[in-house]
């Protein structure tokens, strides 16, 4: 009897707690959650006058650099790293226009075959010596000697020599004209290495000198990297910070919960889904259009997508749109192959941008395949909705009888798959650049040094591509492109999703920060602490 | 919050069979506890298996119109960032993870029940090698050995069937052969052995029913563990793979949009930790009607 | 005494063996071919760190000659190299170590100074709401998942009170203990609970069979006040298996911080363990294993030895 007595309010009290952790749940958050807008962002507070220096900037992104060697990284949050470490010969503004950085002026020649750079004469590397042309020769010959399996190798493969008549100056000479060679000089994975470090045998996978404004001081991976400020750095004044601390916090939320409590001063966010909870009162955040587009690869090398058809039946089965509101609460607009908006193709113009079911179950049986299954692989860190993406395609792709599986790859695990493209299907984040040559060439050309990982190319296609990267006059180019991407959507071998936003949050008092287009972190080079 | 209760069974003088059954089940419904535990089981076993009939929409469809939406009318429990019913999904994932729970403590408890056995009844040197193996896999904390045995083999169901199973059968094994122990030496088992009872014949009639008892507790708590389990291993990344629903699974995914849609993770939490109650109770409450020594 | 300790310690060497051999068997599960894939383009290692990753592995060789191979190398304290930092993996796990370490003592002590007392309360007013109360605690504590209670305390802090609840820049005990502490409190918490349920519950028996037992009923027979009984006899009496207890499930600690690491971000031994397996770095994964394998069985067997000395029915045999 007693012990019935003891036990009935046990589970009462059981009871209460369920109900009211239930309704909890049920009750949306107070803090009310800032609507997104078009192009809003927290504005900055009017910044005073003179920059500060010194003071650690303590930043924190939720993925670390995979590695230190600027010409073969391809993440991401590598590049993040190593931006600030290395430094190409020019560099993008915040309006996406080519400007100096090592080199301080550029001419070309009358047939736009010979590019002359002059290179300023007080730059040093970290471990002091100077650079000179030698050591951008010998940077661009590293790049485009194949066995070091540099990134960016195909942006160069008009360079038939390069000449270093004097200790400042470089001559690259092009095979054929190049529009996109001075945007393509912009990329991190351009960056000039020092010839006398790496021929005294240094290693750049684990050891670093570049000419950047901070110096790599210590790095345990996947917790914190720490860099200091490079106080012979060529940009006089610069950087104002004493250094910056890069932690690594694997969740998003968690980094939002360090800023609000002012643990972290600066963060990059990459989840739309945290992102849009950080625009409160307290910080600032600066949300920006990205370069960078959301695609779903398929490798046409596979069995079941060599068929044009059945690409381009998937292609037709997606709504785009869907899947930006699903995965990325919608921030963001659907996109074309080219993102620049000056060279973006109008969507109309494009195969299949609109969700057509009909058109592609008649596509599936014009193939005659009925049962089309496949794999695709997600990294689980970039995009971080990559995941989401991928069970918003697996169920539209249903109502075709598509079925897709889904393998999800921590995101090391991931590049190198998606480098060799061993894979059926990729969800992919890729960088964007304001030259659509940069983004098309290296993929989709024969020749391209990652066209195994498009696993597509046409002669067609090759064509228009040698053609508008050599033609200079924009408005002929802008025709050129736009063939090309109309091209690429109607033979599918990739499905284009769209642009998401790039955040970053910070403390009121971090200054002198622009965020770019192409995610590019530069500008902490004038980023300074009000403290 | 690993513990793995280990019931070291030191049995009872068996009653004649029918009047002991009958004593049992009326013991248990007077046992508030296990009785709460009995129901909130009941109710978690009916859901499982009548997923299909019970659930308002398919686990998997998308209706990326409603997404995000709070508990309503039309969504109970409200909906996630694609549209899913939660509802729905949370009824599919008791299905899910009492398949998983089910399959891991049945071949756990067949087993590590037979290995027990076995070892417990014929001694000597196969009983000294197969406790020695038992005892190294009690070296490892559970959750440890489930996530590398996970890790290894990989994510998906069967995989993690394996996994737990392989951590719980010592604990089977031990509780079978301490029974058997028990009984092994003791008179009435002597008496039918020189009656010429055969060996089968006194394990089934003598041995087995004597380390039902213990074992039955054992099965209620492993499945408590088991649940726990699986929903960590989802939790974690391993488990089932998407978009399967998994009440871990749905509360790591939810995680992100919790200041958005907590329901995405309150629902799911809910569900996991009644389910954990009940076979706790109902272990509790087994284990004070069946072996009250314990 | 002393050689009874030793002899307990000895029981280490073979168990340590068997727990080196089931993880080195489990991992041969995995093809050949993913080991040497795993040294890819984005993980460079130097030629000599790949070199001696093969050589570790072994994989041309047989099983037997594989694990002698393996074992000799552990012996000098050689486990391998991590393929995502080009670290030995001694270096990295023994880095780890002191936060997961930090992290299970004070999930202990949280237990211990909110377990016992409850449970001495709940033994003492037995039947009464407080026990009641207590007694739902143990039941819900040992009912939620360290990973959904960890979630809640974040979304409820963070969220809601914009206090930072986990380490997003940890700081280790000696450079600040103050804000270590503040920042290990909430993830010792979440470790702790399940364990505070389990003490509390062990407590509140062993007071129980204390109060009722036979010789108690003698001395309230003899007049002695009540609260000389509880302090003097039961109070002592039951911490035996109550320390016995929490020493033997101190262990499990070990295991459940990989959870609780993984939800509060921090960079302990359970989150390297997480990592390496999401990285394949397979070296890393067994490692790790057999390191929290290790640490487990240490802690059970200085809780085993504590227990002899505490009881000396047993010390003498």
């Amino acid at each position: 009897m007693i012990r019935q007595l003891r036990t009935l309010p046990v589970v009462a009290v059981l009871l209460v707690l369920f109900l009211s952790l239930a309704l909890a749940g049920c009750a949306p958050v107070g803090a009310p959650v800032a609507q997104p807008d078009a192009a809003a962002t927290t504005a900055a507070p009017a910044e005073p006058a003179t920059p500060k220096a010194g003071g650690v900037l303590i930043a924190a992104r939720a993925a670390d650099a995979k590695g230190l060697d600027p010409h073969v990284q391809t993440a991401f949050s590598s590049f993040r790293a190593l931006e600030q470490i290395y430094e190409p010969l020019l560099r993008l503004n915040a309006d996406m226009n080519v400007i100096p950085n090592l080199a301080e002026s550029w001419a070309w020649s009358e047939d736009g075959k010979t590019l002359a750079l002059t290179l300023r004469d007080n730059v040093k590397f970290h471990d002091g010596t100077p650079m000179t042309s030698a050591d951008v020769k010998f940077s661009f010959e590293r790049i485009l000697n194949e066995a070091t399996g540099a990134a960016s190798r195909s942006f160069f493969t008009a360079i038939e020599s390069i000449d270093t008549p004097d200790d400042y100056t470089v001559v690259f000479n092009l095979a054929a004209p190049n529009a996109a060679l001075l945007a393509a000089v912009t990329n991190p994975n351009s960056a000039i290495l020092s010839k006398a470090w790496l021929e005294g045998g240094a290693d750049p996978a684990v050891d670093t000198n570049g000419t950047g404004p901070f110096k790599l001081k210590s790095w345990e991976p996947d917790n914190l990297m720490v860099l200091e400020a490079n106080p012979d750095y060529w940009q006089a004044g610069l950087p104002y910070l004493a250094g910056i601390e890069l932690r690594t916090i694997p969740d998003e939320t968690s980094i939002l919960a360090a800023l609000r409590a002012g643990e972290v001063d600066w963060a990059i966010i990459n989840d739309p889904r945290v992102g849009v909870t950080a625009a409160t009162a307290d910080l600032t955040l600066m949300r920006s259009p990205a370069l960078a587009y959301h695609v779903l690869q398929l490798n046409a090398t596979r069995p079941q997508f060599q068929d044009e058809r059945v690409r381009l039946a998937i292609s037709c089965a997606i709504d785009r749109q869907q899947v930006l509101d699903t995965a990325s609460l919608g921030e963001g607009e659907v996109t074309a192959p080219a993102t620049p908006l000056n060279y973006r193709a109008p969507l109309d113009e494009l195969t299949c941008y609109t969700k057509d079911v009909e058109r592609a179950q008649q596509l599936l049986a014009d193939a005659g395949v009925s049962d089309v299954k496949f794999t695709m692989i997600a990294a689980a860190d970039e995009p971080p909705t990559a995941l989401a993406e991928a069970q918003n395609i697996q169920a539209q792709l249903e109502e075709i009888g598509v079925t897709a599986e889904i393998e999800t790859l921590e995101l090391g695990v991931y590049v190198d798959r998606w480098l060799k493209g061993d894979f059926d299907a990729a969800i992919a984040l890729n960088g964007g650049n304001p030259d659509p040559d940069n983004m098309f060439y290296r993929y989709w050309h024969s020749t391209g040094n990652l066209n195994k990982v498009a696993g597509y190319s046409s002669p067609a296609i090759d064509a228009l591509l040698d053609d508008a990267r050599s033609t200079v006059d924009v408005a002929k180019r802008k025709e050129l492109y736009l063939e090309i991407q109309k091209q690429l959507t109607a033979a599918a071998p990739w499905i284009w999703l769209y642009v998401g936003n790039e955040y970053r949050p910070m403390q009121k008092d971090v200054m002198g920060y622009t965020p770019l287009n192409n995610g590019s972190t530069v500008y902490l080079r004038e980023t300074w602490l009000n403290r | 919050m690993s513990n793995l209760p280990v019931s070291d069974a030191r049995g009872t003088t068996p009653l004649p069979e029918k009047s002991r059954r009958k004593g049992v089940f009326a013991r248990l419904l007077r046992n508030w506890s296990g009785l709460v535990g009995l129901v909130l089981v009941s109710g978690y076993v009916f859901v499982a298996l009548f997923a299909g009939f019970l659930a308002p929409y398919p686990p998997n469809a998308q209706h990326a119109v409603d997404r995000l939406q709070p508990p309503s009318s039309t969504y109970l429990l409200g909906t996630d960032e694609f549209g899913r019913d939660i509802l729905s999904r949370v009824i599919f994932g008791a299905q899910n993870s009492l398949k998983v729970a089910l399959s891991s403590v049945a071949i756990a408890t067949l087993l590590g029940g037979a290995l027990g056995m076995g070892a417990g009844y014929l001694g000597g040197a196969a009983d000294n090698v197969t406790m020695r193996v038992v005892d190294l896999l009690f070296a490892f904390p559970a959750i440890l050995l489930a996530l590398f045995i996970s890790a290894v083999l990989g994510p998906g169901e069967r995989n993690t069937i394996i996994a737990i199973s392989i951590v719980y059968l010592p604990i089977f094994a031990r509780v079978t052969r301490a029974s058997v122990l028990n009984v092994k030496d003791s008179d009435y088992v002597d008496a039918a052995r020189s009656m010429g009872a055969r060996d089968s014949r006194i394990i089934r009639w003598h041995i087995l029913p004597n380390a039902l008892a213990p074992i039955i507790v054992q099965i209620s708590l492993a499945l408590s563990w088991a649940i726990l389990t699986e929903a960590s291993l989802s939790f974690l990344g391993l488990g089932v793979v998407p978009p399967a629903p998994s009440w871990g699974a749905m509360l790591s995914e939810g995680r992100v949009l919790m200041e958005l849609a907590p329901w995405t993770v309150f629902m799911p939490g809910v569900a996991i930790v009644v389910a954990i109650l009940g076979f706790n109770l109902l272990g509790d409450g087994l284990r004070d009607v069946l072996d009250p020594k314990l | 005494m002393q050689r009874y300790i030793l002899r307990r310690l000895l029981t280490l060497i073979p168990t340590l063996l068997g727990i080196s051999i089931i993880v080195f068997l489990v991992m041969r599960l995995i093809p050949g071919d993913t080991i040497s894939a795993m040294i890819g383009t984005q993980f460079k290692l130097t030629d000599a760190q790949a070199q001696a990753l093969r050589a570790y592995f072994g994989l041309d060789k047989s099983l037997p000659e594989q694990y002698w191979g393996w074992l000799t190398a552990a012996l000098q304290g050689n486990f391998g190299v991590s393929v995502r930092s080009g670290r030995s993996v001694l270096q990295e796990i023994l880095s780890r170590f002191p936060l997961t370490f930090e992290l299970a003592l004070l999930a202990t002590l949280i237990a211990v100074t909110v377990g016992i007392p409850i449970g001495l309360l709940s033994a003492a007013r037995r039947g009464t709401l407080l026990d009641l109360g207590a007694r739902s605690f143990a039941l819900l504590g040992m009912a939620l998942p360290s990973f959904l209670v960890g979630t809640l305390i974040i979304y409820f802090l963070s969220a809601r009170l914009h206090i930072l609840p986990n380490a997003g820049n940890y700081v280790s005990l000696w450079d600040d203990p103050l804000k270590n502490l503040t920042q290990m409190f909430f993830p010792a918490l979440t470790l702790g609970l399940a364990f505070s349920a389990s003490v509390m519950r062990t407590t509140r028996s062993a007071m129980l069979e204390q109060l009722n037992s036979d010789y108690l009923r003698t001395a309230r027979a003899k007049g002695l006040p009540e609260r000389m009984i509880v302090r003097r006899h039961a109070l002592r009496n039951a911490l035996i298996p109550i320390i016995t207890i929490v020493g033997f499930e101190a262990g499990y600690l070990f295991g459940g911080a990989v959870i609780v690491e993984d939800v509060f971000a921090l960079p302990g031994v359970g989150r390297l363990l997480l990592n390496a397996i999401s990285q394949r770095d397979y070296a890393l994964v067994q490692g790790t294993v057999i390191f929290i394998a290790f640490i487990f069985v240490l802690v059970n067997l200085l809780a085993d030895i504590a227990y002899t000395f505490a009881n000396p029915r047993i010390r003498y045999e």
